[in-house]
């Protein structure tokens, strides 16, 4: 089985990165909401970064989910494998401040993560997460991920990371 | 197959997918990238190798995978590119390494130039060239192309982990010039 290249949950279509997502998530890489992950990023980065998002899913048959609420793209969430040989990183990221504090990253993380491990097999993920982003902080636990003492990759200084496994266990 | 868009005497332009990594990958980590935006690690030549994948969703267009259609060999890669960024649409050409000197990237630019002109409707374009490379500049001349001695393009190319403009080239207009805002 292949990955969905659409999910539903309560309130969210997670569906591929299109072109019409480009002004919000510009938008984003352009404000301070991005310097969590190591933001911020002109027009043209933003541009290459939603480009590549693509590329990555025709790459490697998976890649991130964009939440899409009533028609527009307010984030993006889902596994990240720029290198075939790591474990897959787990994203979310709320390009929208506005569909901040009502759980939709949380909800949309935990459709794609029972996707991949209940219906495709997955075992293990990673997450990094910069400290002070409580509130992805606080995701990670709500899905289930445990904190480890792995240091930070020379990428992401500081970074902390999560473990994710099929069953929820460390 | 349904991925081919274009076919020449010796080629066959296609969707570029997962079959054109190696051959820009040697490119893009190798000292000849310094005319293709700049030599970059592993993880970064991915990342933009993706989002030339990407591209044709965002825009409608990108560029093309050159095959040989001999052996279906990944030769290099033609077409269209208009990133953010870019003042004008461009036709661009990159061979991959030990792919050069056979005449491939003018045979595949002149079908892709057709294809711009003819299925995408454009009505101009340019191929920005490092103004040392002369290989590239010879393609462009027997093309037709003529150089715009004002044109110059801020090219991002990457330092380190981020990204900084750091180099400017000269661009060819490539023929037949029909129209440019």
């Amino acid at each position: 089985m292949t990955p969905a290249t659409t999910l539903t949950t309560d309130r969210l279509t997670l569906r591929l990165p299109q072109a019409a997502d480009l002004p919000t998530y510009t938008a984003f890489c352009a404000s301070d909401r991005s310097r969590f992950v190591m933001g911020p990023f002109d027009a043209v980065q933003a541009f290459n970064k939603l480009c590549a998002m693509v590329g990555h899913w025709t790459l490697r048959g998976f890649g991130r989910y964009v939440m899409d609420l009533g028609g527009r793209g307010i984030g993006h969430v889902g596994p990240l494998a720029m290198d075939a040989r790591d474990l897959p990183e787990f994203t979310w990221t709320l390009w929208d401040p506005a569909a901040e504090g009502q759980g939709l990253a949380t909800e949309a993380a935990l459709a794609v993560k029972a996707h991949l491990f209940e219906d495709l097999g997955w075992t293990e993920m990673i997450i990094r997460i910069q400290p002070g982003n409580t509130a992805s902080c606080r995701s990670a636990e709500r899905i289930g991920a445990v904190l480890t003492d792995a240091e930070a990759p020379d990428w992401y200084p500081g970074a902390l990371t999560y473990r994710l496994t099929a069953g929820g266990a460390a | 197959m349904t991925d081919v868009i274009a076919q020449t005497a010796r080629l066959t332009l296609m969707h570029p997918d997962a079959t054109d990594w190696p051959g820009y990958q040697a490119l893009i980590t190798s000292p000849a990238a310094q005319y293709a935006g700049g030599q970059k690690p592993l993880s970064q030549a991915w990342h933009a190798f993706a989002g030339h994948l990407g591209h044709w969703t965002l825009r409608g267009f990108g560029l093309m995978s050159v095959r040989t259609r001999a052996d279906n060999r990944s030769v290099g890669m033609v077409g269209a590119y208009y990133p953010e960024g870019w003042p004008e649409k461009e036709l661009g050409w990159l061979l991959w390494p030990g792919e050069t000197g056979q005449g491939f990237a003018t045979e595949a630019a002149l079908a892709a130039r057709s294809w711009v002109y003819g299925t995408l409707g454009w009505d101009g374009a340019v191929s920005y060239i490092h103004p040392d490379n002369a290989a590239s500049i010879a393609v462009a001349e027997r093309l037709g192309c003529t150089r715009d001695a004002a044109g110059v393009l801020n090219f991002h190319c990457c330092a380190d982990a981020r990204w900084t403009a750091c180099a400017q080239v000269v661009y060819a207009l490539c023929a037949p010039r029909k129209a440019r805002p």
